[in-house]
């Protein structure tokens, strides 16, 4: 249990919260979603690359949760439950609009989505930090099928087998599409630094 | 081991296999080790992205919204009466919340069976009369959430603004043709929108 779910003074403990939100009590409602609003919202958010989009699926995935929580035994964890809930909703918003979950094995990638090897070139590195913001505008660029497998795995921590029954793809897809998404923001990365470099020297 | 051969099964060693060529190769080889330290960092620092970011307050007031309509938030069983507000908690300001509220419940009893025409009646006259009295009264209560939660001013304002157009423009459909049966429903819909979130600030500025 981390310190936000525990019972700070009057506050109610998130077990407490969720038995008194199958009452309907609007305070347990809110303490639910103040718990959780950030980790559903980022997740959003990095999927979508869009802040409008992200809010209106933070409000789906957080309804659907509360439309359900009547049925929720604490057999899993509510934290568990709830963002896989957000995931199956952003999915769901992506398959919808058309856009790919996930880039097939045999998809043929155009020249500008896929990674460039850099074999044997002599390479700039990143020198050793990436800052916020730098990293999030790179995980905008990326391509969506990319961007989902990235950010549930190395954003989010699910593991591959997770990830390719959320997304429906194999395990070996799941691997090959995150290594390819890291080489294309390292690619981002190091463009993005080039460009500043250019800019700042110029008179 | 060549670049080439190193790079191909580079996905693997990412994923923790990674057996005593490639520690060799990793070793000798600059471009591999920058690229291998660099795909590292990457993956160690979107990890700091996780729970990052805030959502705007009006995500939660949609939410609270939805609920209250789908009958998931029930009220607590607290006395709710003016009378029983201490002193402070009584200001001008109930009186027009409470207005809303009456108003919500006679257009929701309207909803039982009336004519046609009695429900339009009832609509253009409520029409007529609210949002004049509406402007005033939600400068009020946006005033009383300000004082006694800030940060949710601007959701409730934007809440209002957006409740306020919903009525007009079913306010203007309904005079337009007092028959039309989904235009008294979107006019009920609306001032019942409007009532909730009076109810809502309500909830919030009780002590």
């Amino acid at each position: 249990m981390t310190d936000a779910r525990k019972p700070q003074g009057d506050r109610l403990s998130e077990s407490e919260a969720i038995e008194r939100a199958k009452q309907g009590d609007a305070e347990a409602f809110q303490l639910l979603y103040d718990l959780h609003k950030r980790r559903v919202y980022s997740l959003c958010l990095r999927m979508t690359a869009n802040t409008a989009e992200a809010e209106d699926l933070t409000q789906e995935a957080f309804l659907q949760l509360f439309r359900k929580i009547g049925t929720f035994r604490g057999e899993s964890a509510f934290s568990t439950w709830l963002h896989r809930m957000a995931v199956n909703v952003v999915l769901m918003r992506l398959r919808k609009k058309s856009l790919p979950v996930v880039p097939l094995e045999e998809t043929i990638e155009t020249e500008d989505e896929a990674p460039k090897k850099e074999l044997g070139a002599p390479d700039a590195k990143l020198a050793g930090s990436i800052d916020r913001l730098e990293l999030q505008r790179a995980i905008e660029a990326l391509p969506p099928g990319y961007r989902s497998i990235f950010v549930l795995h190395d954003v989010e921590g699910y593991e591959h087998n997770e990830i390719a029954g959320m997304v429906g793809c194999s395990i070996g897809n799941s691997k090959s599409q995150l290594h390819k998404a890291r080489m294309k923001l390292r690619e981002l990365l190091k463009t993005s630094r080039t460009g500043r470099t250019e800019r700042a020297s110029k008179p | 081991m060549t670049c080439i051969e190193f790079q191909e099964v580079l996905p693997d060693i990412m994923e923790g296999q990674r057996n005593a060529e490639h520690a060799a190769h990793l070793q000798s080889c600059s471009v591999c080790s920058g690229l291998v330290s660099d795909l590292n960092l990457i993956s160690r620092q979107a990890r700091l992205l996780q729970a990052s970011e805030e959502p705007s307050p009006r995500v939660w007031n949609q939410i609270e919204i939805a609920l209250r309509q789908e009958g998931l938030i029930r009220q607590p069983a607290r006395d709710r009466s003016v009378v029983a507000f201490p002193r402070r908690w009584s200001p001008a300001w109930l009186l027009p919340v409470a207005a809303s509220l009456v108003i919500a419940f006679g257009i929701v009893v309207y909803k039982g069976g009336p004519s046609q025409q009695q429900v339009a009646d009832k609509a253009v006259a409520i029409g007529v009369s609210a949002p004049g009295a509406g402007s005033g009264d939600d400068q009020q209560l946006l005033e009383v959430v300000g004082a006694r939660t800030p940060a949710v001013r601007a959701s409730y304002a934007a809440n209002l603004q957006n409740v306020n157009a919903y009525i007009r423009d079913a306010e203007q459909t309904v005079q337009n043709d007092p028959n039309d049966e989904e235009a008294q429903h979107s006019l009920m819909a609306a001032y019942e929108q409007k009532a909730m979130v009076y109810e809502m600030a309500l909830d919030r500025s009780l002590p």
